[in-house]
């Protein structure tokens, strides 16, 4: 298995792209880093006790006036070290991003599939449900859907469903692609000869749609998720910048950088510019990562 | 009674535009009929074969006769059953699937890519419960490749390292699976070259004589049809004009748009010396 990816054409592709290896070294870095965030941040921001106002708005790389302690990229105004805030924050946006993903990728995919293989009005329904979904930006959907959720939410709910709101109405949001992607390439495939070769076999339509549809659309598939995965984290990091995402005792990249620009004008220009730079390393490494596997799983390319 | 019979086998689209746009226009329903009250006996152990140049309805027909698409009217009957009868039960539709077999003309669309060709020869025998047993239904898969000209190691490639003839032998390998009484073969050599077609039309003919298996034979090459068909019906605008046995046909054509195929056909006059 490991053999023939390393004899694999994308492998060696891979090799000779330095756009792609950077990208996705990147990529590893950060999600690495935020996953073992306990073992390497050197501080536990998220802990009151360990928090010392005094070492708020300490630039980085410079003694606190008053404590004398150093912080790689400076503090915020309670007193948090940013580097470890921002490892806890990628944490938060790279989890949510990929459930979302998850999420509306399964939806996408299925509705998409059912779509293609089944067609007449059931095709219809789905597809001009897609088309009035897609006319409105996928944010404002996403606030709809949380904000209805967070109504139907009891209060004493609201705050440890947070996360899970959050990442059902950013994957209800983002799932328009996939369907369109997966329709238009089942219509293809279902004509095929393999196909109807299935259905002399008596199998079910859902059978064929899962064994012999689904494997053979994938790649096109595998190209939205990681799009939709970069779209994802900035559709979270927006939804915190705006107040209606994370709550700020556990913040996303979103939320620092709505901190941040609190403080820009004032001079602290770190607590803003820490958080910032990393979401843009995280969102463009995704889509260069992205782009180049589109166009290595592209045919019409090769 | 025949072992296939279909009569009046009539299969019309609706090639009309959207109900609105009609009303709007004033314009009637568009109906195209593709097939037009066909009636032809296939007997047991014989190949029947239609020709006709393309959109003649010779693939609806296939496609009906399968069951994989609902005739408009008519009826094709196999020893008297009819896969579009609602009374029907599940046993015996299955049974049905289960002795009526394709072959299709691509051989690189026929074959899933992603899967090794001995799961592609496993699915009819699971899809069927023929054989339970794990080790049985590797025996059974080597059986097959070998009853096709092919070897048992193969089971373990992927489609894509097979040429077009050996991918067509797959393609009836795994038609052979289910052990079926016919087999469709829906122009099963026009994608192949000439050497290859007259290898898999002489393994076609073998296995037809060790498993006395009845196909219904579709083409647009009167030479390849020449050589396997005991009768042939000839199919013009999904009207079948005439039916005749190869040396009938190919010497005495009656009908005009007969002669015309065959005049159209360069090496006819060898074909029918065979």
């Amino acid at each position: 298995m490991i053999r023939t990816f390393l004899e694999s054409d994308l492998y060696h592709n891979f090799k000779h792209t330095p756009v792609a290896v950077i990208s996705l070294g990147i990529f590893l870095l950060i999600a690495l880093m935020a996953i073992f965030a306990n073992i390497i941040a050197p501080h536990t921001p998220f802990e009151p006790s360990t928090l010392n106002l005094m070492n708020g708005f300490t630039p980085p790389m410079h003694p606190n006036d008053f404590t004398g302690d150093v912080f790689l990229m400076g503090t915020d105004n309670q007193g948090r070290d940013l580097f470890s805030t921002i490892l806890y924050g990628s944490r938060i946006s790279l989890f949510v991003g990929i459930m979302a993903v998850l999420l509306s990728m399964t939806l996408g995919v299925t509705l998409g599939l059912i779509a293609g293989f089944v067609g007449g009005w059931i095709d219809t329904l789905i597809m001009r449900f897609a088309d009035i979904q897609i006319t409105f930006p996928s944010i404002l959907i996403a606030m709809l859907i949380y904000g209805v959720a967070k109504g139907l939410l009891p209060p004493d709910m609201r705050y440890e469903m947070s996360i899970t709101v959050l990442i059902i109405s950013i994957g209800l949001s983002e799932w328009v692609p996939f369907a369109r992607t997966v329709r238009g390439s089942t219509l293809i495939e279902r004509e095929k000869e393999y196909v109807i070769s299935a259905k002399m076999l008596g199998l079910t339509p859902l059978q064929i749609m899962r064994r012999h549809i689904l494997p053979n659309i994938l790649s096109p598939v595998l190209v939205i998720a990681t799009i939709t995965f970069a779209l994802a984290i900035i559709t979270e990091a927006t939804l915190s910048f705006l107040g209606v995402g994370v709550p700020t005792t556990k913040p996303s990249l979103g939320t620092l950088i709505r901190i941040g620009q609190d403080f820009l004008f004032s001079g602290e220009w770190w607590i803003l510019l820490f958080p910032a730079v990393t979401l843009l390393m995280l969102a463009l490494s995704i889509n260069l990562f992205g782009d180049w596997l589109r166009d290595m799983l592209n045919p019409k390319l090769k | 009674m025949s072992f296939l019979t279909t009569s009046h086998l009539s299969r019309y689209f609706d090639l009309s535009e959207p109900w609105l746009v009609r009303k709007i226009k004033g314009q009637p329903k568009k109906l195209l009929k593709a097939v037009d009250e066909v009636n032809i006996g296939v007997e047991r152990g014989q190949t029947y074969a239609l020709v006709g140049e393309s959109g003649s309805g010779k693939s609806t027909i296939a496609m009906m006769v399968a069951g994989l698409l609902k005739p408009s009217s008519g009826t094709v009957l196999f020893n008297g059953d009819n896969f579009f009868n609602p009374s029907l039960g599940k046993i015996k539709r299955m049974s049905m699937r289960k002795s009526v077999q394709m072959i299709f003309q691509s051989p690189y669309a026929s074959l899933n890519p992603r899967w090794k060709v001995g799961d592609i020869l496993k699915e009819p025998i699971k899809a069927f419960s023929l054989i339970e047993d794990e080790t049985n239904q590797i025996n059974r898969v080597c059986e097959l490749l070998e009853q096709v000209g092919l070897s048992p190691r193969d089971m373990l490639k992927y489609p894509h390292e097979f040429s077009g003839g050996q991918r067509q032998r797959i393609c009836i390998a795994r038609a052979l699976a289910s052990k079926p009484e016919i087999i469709i073969c829906d122009e099963p050599t026009s994608a192949l070259d000439v050497s290859v077609q007259a290898q898999v039309l002489n393994l076609l003919k073998d296995l037809q004589q060790a498993f006395s298996l009845t196909y219904l034979f579709i083409s647009h090459d009167l030479a390849v049809v020449s050589t396997m068909a005991n009768k042939i019906g000839v199919l013009k605008q999904g009207i079948l004009v005439e039916e005749a046995t190869p040396s009938k046909l190919f010497l005495r054509p009656e009908h005009d748009y007969t002669k015309m195929l065959l005049s159209a056909a360069p090496d006819i006059s060898n074909a029918s010396r065979i």
